[in-house]
C-alpha cells in the first residue's frame, strides 16, 4: 500500500448568508486505497485535534447507492473517475504532491448550508410533484401476471439507477436539472403501472422544475458524463417528447 | 391555456427553437439549390430568379414567414442565453468541460449572431438591390469584392459550426435519440452543415477568387 501527501484548497462557508472562502490544509500519508470521504474523515479528525471546525460535507451509506454525497473536485463533479459517487472515489487516482480543489455542488436551487454541505431539497420538491403512482391497483397482484418486454424493463432500470446527488445540475453549464427529472420521468412512463398518471406526471414534474429555478437545457451533454450512474441523455429526449405530447393532449 | 403554458415552460422554449431551426434548415436548402444554378451561367440562375419572381405571391408569403421564423428564433434564443447567463460561469473557480468538442454547444449564440449580421448584410445588398440591375450582374458585383466575399464565407464558417450542434440538438429537443439511428444522426449533424458550406461557401468563393468572371 503506499501513500501520497496532498495539498486541500476546500471551500469554507459558517452559513448560507456567509461569504465562503478557499482555505488550504496540507495532509501527509494518505494511504491510496482510502476513498475520497476517508480522506476527508482524516483531514476532519486532525482539524478536531488542532480545536478548529472540521469541514462539513453530506455522506451516508459510503458505497455509491444512496446519493447523498458529491462535490465538486478540480473543477468535476464526483471527480475524475467517470461513473463513480465521491465516496466510491480513491485516493489513487490520485498523485503525491497533488493540489486538490475541493468546491461545493452549486446551483441557483441549491443554496450552500455549509462548507460542502448544500440543500438539495429542490429535487425532492419535484419528485414530490409527480414522481410516483398513486392510483390504487388494489391486492398485491401474481408475480409476472402483467407482461413488460424485456427492453422496456430494462430501459426502466437504467433510468431507475439515478440516486438523485445532483451532479448532473452541478455540472450542466445551464444549471438545468433535466437529466434527473427525465430519469424519474422515465422510469415510470417505460412501465405499465406508470401509465395511468403519466401525462400529469410529465406536466407537473417539469412545471415543478421550472418553479425551482433550473436553467434551460441547452443539450450540451455535461451531466451524462458525470453521472456517476451512467444516465444517458436519451433520457432527456424521452421527457421533450412525454412532456410535448402531455401538453398537446392534456394541459 | 395548454399552449401559452406549453410555450412558457423550459422545454416549449426549446421546442420554439428547434421548429423554428428546422424549418430554417429546411429554407437553406431550397435556397442553396437555387444558387446552385450560378455555377452553370448567370443566364441559368438569371432564369431561375426571373421565374421565382414572376409569383410575387409566393415570394412574399416566404419572406413574411421566414422572417417570423427568425424573429421568433433569434429572440427566443437570445432570451434563453440571458437567462442561462445569470446561472453565472463564475459560480466554480476551477470550471472544466468534461464533454470533448463542446466548441460549438458553448458558442451557440455568437455564431447565431454573426449569422444574424450576415443575413443583414445580405439582405440589404441583394433583396434590395436596385431593381433595374439583373440580379445576376448584383452577385457578381458584390461577390468579386475580395472582403465581401470574405465575410460571406467566415460567416458560412460560422453557420457550420452553428448547425454542427444545432442539428443534433434540434433531434434531442423533439425527443429523436434511439440507438438505432444516433450513427446517422451524427453523420447528417456533420454532413449537412458542410453541404451548406461547399454549396454557399462555393458561390462566394467562385467570385473570390476570379473563377467566376465570365460566369
Ligand atoms: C439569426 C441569428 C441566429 C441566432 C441568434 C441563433 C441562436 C441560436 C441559439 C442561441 C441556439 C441555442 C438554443 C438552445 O439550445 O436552447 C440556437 C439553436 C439552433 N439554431 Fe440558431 N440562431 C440563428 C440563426 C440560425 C439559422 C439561420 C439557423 C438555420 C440554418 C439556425 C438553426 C438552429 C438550430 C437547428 C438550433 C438547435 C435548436 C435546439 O437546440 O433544439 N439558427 N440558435
Ligand atoms: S441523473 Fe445522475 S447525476 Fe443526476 S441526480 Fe441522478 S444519479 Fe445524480
Ligand atoms: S455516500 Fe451514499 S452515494 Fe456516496
Amino acid at each position: 500500500m503506499s501513500s501520497i501527501n496532498l495539498t486541500l484548497k476546500i471551500w469554507r462557508q459558517q452559513n448560507s448568508d456567509a461569504l465562503g472562502q478557499l482555505e488550504t490544509y496540507t495532509l501527509d500519508a494518505i494511504h491510496t486505497d482510502m476513498s475520497f470521504l476517508e480522506m476527508l474523515d482524516v483531514l476532519n479528525e486532525k482539524l478536531t485535534k488542532e480545536g478548529q471546525d472540521p469541514v462539513a460535507f453530506d455522506h451516508d451509506c459510503r458505497e455509491g447507492i444512496c446519493g447523498m454525497c458529491g462535490a465538486i473536485i478540480d473543477g468535476v463533479a464526483h471527480g475524475p473517475e467517470k461513473e463513480v459517487t465521491l465516496c466510491q472515489l480513491h485516493m489513487r487516482h490520485f498523485k503525491d504532491g497533488d493540489t486538490i480543489v475541493i468546491e461545493p455542488f452549486r446551483s441557483r436551487a441549491y443554496p450552500v448550508k455549509r462548507d460542502l454541505l448544500i440543500d438539495r431539497s429542490a429535487l425532492d420538491r419535484i419528485i414530490q410533484s409527480g414522481g410516483y403512482v398513486s392510483v390504487n391497483t388494489g391486492g398485491t397482484v401474481d408475480g409476472n401476471s402483467i407482461p413488460i418486454p424485456s427492453q422496456q424493463s430494462e430501459l426502466a432500470m437504467d433510468a431507475a439507477a439515478c440516486i438523485g446527488c445532483g451532479a448532473c445540475v452541478a455540472s450542466c453549464p445551464n444549471g438545468a436539472a433535466m437529466l434527473f427529472t427525465s430519469a424519474k420521468v422515465s422510469q415510470l412512463a417505460l412501465l405499465p403501472q406508470g401509465q395511468v398518471e403519466r401525462k400529469q406526471r410529465a406536466l407537473a414534474m417539469v412545471e415543478q422544475m421550472d418553479k425551482e429555478g433550473f436553467g434551460n437545457c441547452t443539450n450540451a451533454k455535461e451531466c451524462e458524463a458525470v453521472c456517476p450512474k451512467g444516465i444517458s441523455i436519451r433520457n432527456i429526449a424521452r421527457l421533450n417528447k412525454e412532456y410535448l405530447f402531455a401538453a398537446m393532449t392534456e394541459g | 391555456m395548454w399552449f401559452v403554458r406549453l410555450l412558457s415552460s423550459s422545454i416549449g422554449k426549446k421546442l420554439i427553437m428547434a421548429t423554428s431551426g428546422l424549418l430554417l434548415v429546411l429554407f437553406l436548402m431550397t435556397h442553396a439549390a437555387g444558387n446552385a444554378t450560378i455555377f452553370m451561367s448567370s443566364d441559368v440562375f438569371q432564369g431561375y430568379a426571373d421565374e421565382l419572381h414572376s409569383h410575387p405571391l409566393i415570394v412574399l408569403i416566404f419572406s413574411i414567414s421566414l422572417l417570423v421564423l427568425v424573429l421568433c428564433h433569434v429572440a427566443v434564443g437570445l432570451y434563453l442565453f440571458w437567462e442561462n447567463r445569470q446561472v453565472s460561469t463564475s459560480r466554480y473557480i476551477i470550471t472544466k468541460r468534461v464533454v470533448k468538442n463542446s466548441f460549438a454547444s458553448e458558442t451557440m449564440p455568437y455564431t447565431g449572431l454573426v449569422v444574424l449580421l450576415f443575413l443583414s448584410v445580405h439582405i440589404f445588398g441583394f433583396t434590395f438591390s436596385p431593381k433595374h440591375v439583373d440580379i445576376s450582374v448584383t452577385v457578381k458585383n458584390l461577390l468579386s469584392n475580395f472582403f465581401y466575399s470574405l465575410f460571406y464565407v467566415i460567416a458560412f464558417i460560422a453557420l457550420t459550426i452553428h448547425l454542427s450542434h444545432g442539428f443534433w440538438s434540434m433531434l434531442q429537443t423533439f425527443g429523436i435519440n434511439h440507438p438505432r439511428y444516433n450513427t446517422l444522426i451524427s453523420r447528417l449533424t456533420l454532413g449537412i452543415p458542410l453541404f451548406f458550406l461547399l454549396i454557399f461557401g462555393g458561390v462566394a468563393l467562385y467570385f473570390m477568387t476570379g473563377l467566376g468572371a465570365n460566369y
